[in-house]
């Protein structure tokens, strides 16, 4: 697998920093299982927040703070590797992180000639929706702009759009005025996880028409 | 505890790594009151950063420490270095922190720690080793200037901590923004491919 599309650095620094909103979390830990590069990116910014902690000017604790804490290290339970794995919602579909194959995600459902969409449920309230994507070879995506922004992750299959080729492990990020006109080109199916902010606008006729069944 | 050697930050970032180890492995007491004394008032910083208030933020940074102790077990120094190890515990506290208070009242918890954990996928991680990364970055930051290092901690804090810096300085945001962009191009650049 030859990874050839990643997020902006920026967005790897806010995924170290910890600022991202889960569902934006999780379309780049998505891309962090396929792509060794962007994951030492993500290390190398955790080193450099350990140096900005160690940095901070500190602030005083408060009095009998040490003490406080000396007095409750003795009821805490050292923490083991992990808690037992729930039951799995999205155990069958490779290329998902641990933490999200764990999530429940509802069934897949029709939502336009040829794609299908299938909802994942995030356990806190995100600002960002989730879901997977599949859509057959050949289909051609309806032009859409976007209200927010959206973020893809390749699981299987293979798009084509103006800003490039895009296969398992690439991550492609459509803001704005980004227009759009995505072709299937592999045999198989492509499903792509999506994190999505705001509304798609779709461009044409057609689109206009099928907005209302869109709605995702 | 342990000897000090000529380099500085070298053997800092040994001394915290031997500490860690030694709360692990023994209970080491008089090592996690070390810990506590250096990271507990530079969390409770963080915390104040991140909008807690100085009551929370103190609570927090004792927390924190809290799970430094109960997590020690868990650190390797192979994989990480020590202080972008209690970094992390840091900031997924923070995180759960935000959570909590958007789940006001309703009782249950989400572990932050495994979101964190990506499973090495296909292609193994490039291996540079920790000590390696460790003296990159910090080569990398001695290269940026005073106000680059400072405007590089901006990273770690949401829009309302520039927004505060931007009033400190008296400067507008957007060239708070600038600056950080800035800063960053060159830390990345300085960084080279970490691969």
């Amino acid at each position: 697998m030859t990874i050839h599309h990643h997020p902006p650095e920026e967005l790897l620094t806010a995924f170290a920093a910890g600022l991202l909103d889960l569902g934006q979390h999780v379309a780049i830990a998505t891309h962090l299982v396929g792509c060794a590069r962007c994951r030492d990116a993500v290390r190398a910014m955790e080193h450099v927040g350990g140096a900005v902690l160690a940095g901070l000017l500190p602030t005083a604790m408060s009095g009998g703070a040490l003490a406080s804490v000396e007095a409750g290290l003795d009821r805490l339970v050292a923490a083991t590797t992990s808690p037992p794995r729930r039951a799995a919602g999205l155990a069958d579909v490779p290329g998902l992180p641990q933490f999200v194959r764990e999530y429940p995600a509802g069934p897949w459902r029709w939502i336009a000639p040829k794609v299908h969409l299938r909802p994942i449920q995030l356990p806190e309230a995100s600002s960002t929706r989730v879901f997977l994507l599949k859509s057959r070879s050949g289909t051609k995506m309806i032009e859409h702009t976007h209200t927010g922004f959206e973020m893809s992750c390749v699981l299987s299959g293979s798009f084509v759009h103006a800003g490039g080729h895009f296969g398992p492990g690439d991550f492609d990020l459509g803001e704005g005025d980004d227009d759009h006109e995505i072709m299937i080109d592999s045999q198989d199916d492509c499903i792509c996880l999506i994190a999505m902010q705001g509304d798609l606008k779709l461009n044409g006729m057609i689109g206009r028409l099928l907005q209302p069944l869109i709605r995702m | 505890m342990v000897n000090e050697t000529p380099n500085g930050a070298t053997s800092d970032a040994a001394r915290w790594a031997a500490l860690i180890e030694a709360v692990a492995t023994r209970r080491d007491r008089e090592a996690f009151a070390t810990l506590f004394e250096h990271f507990a008032p530079r969390i409770k910083t963080f915390m104040r950063r991140s909008g807690a208030s100085e009551q929370s933020a103190d609570e927090f940074a004792q927390e924190a420490l809290l799970a430094v102790w109960s997590k020690a077990g868990l650190f390797d120094p192979a994989s990480v270095g020590a202080t972008a190890w209690i970094f992390t515990i840091a900031r997924n506290l923070r995180i759960d922190v935000l959570r909590r208070e958007k789940r006001a009242g309703r009782d249950y918890t989400v572990e932050i720690d495994p979101e964190f954990h990506v499973d090495e996928g296909p292609l193994p991680d490039a291996g540079l080793a920790v000590s390696q990364v460790e003296s990159r970055v910090r080569n990398a930051l001695t290269h940026l200037s005073e106000d680059q290092q400072r405007v590089i901690e901006l990273s770690f804090f949401d829009e309302k901590a520039h927004a505060e810096i931007a009033q400190t300085l008296q400067i507008p945001l957007g060239t708070v923004k600038s600056r950080l962009r800035l800063a960053m191009n060159r830390l990345r650049g300085l960084l080279g491919d970490l691969s």
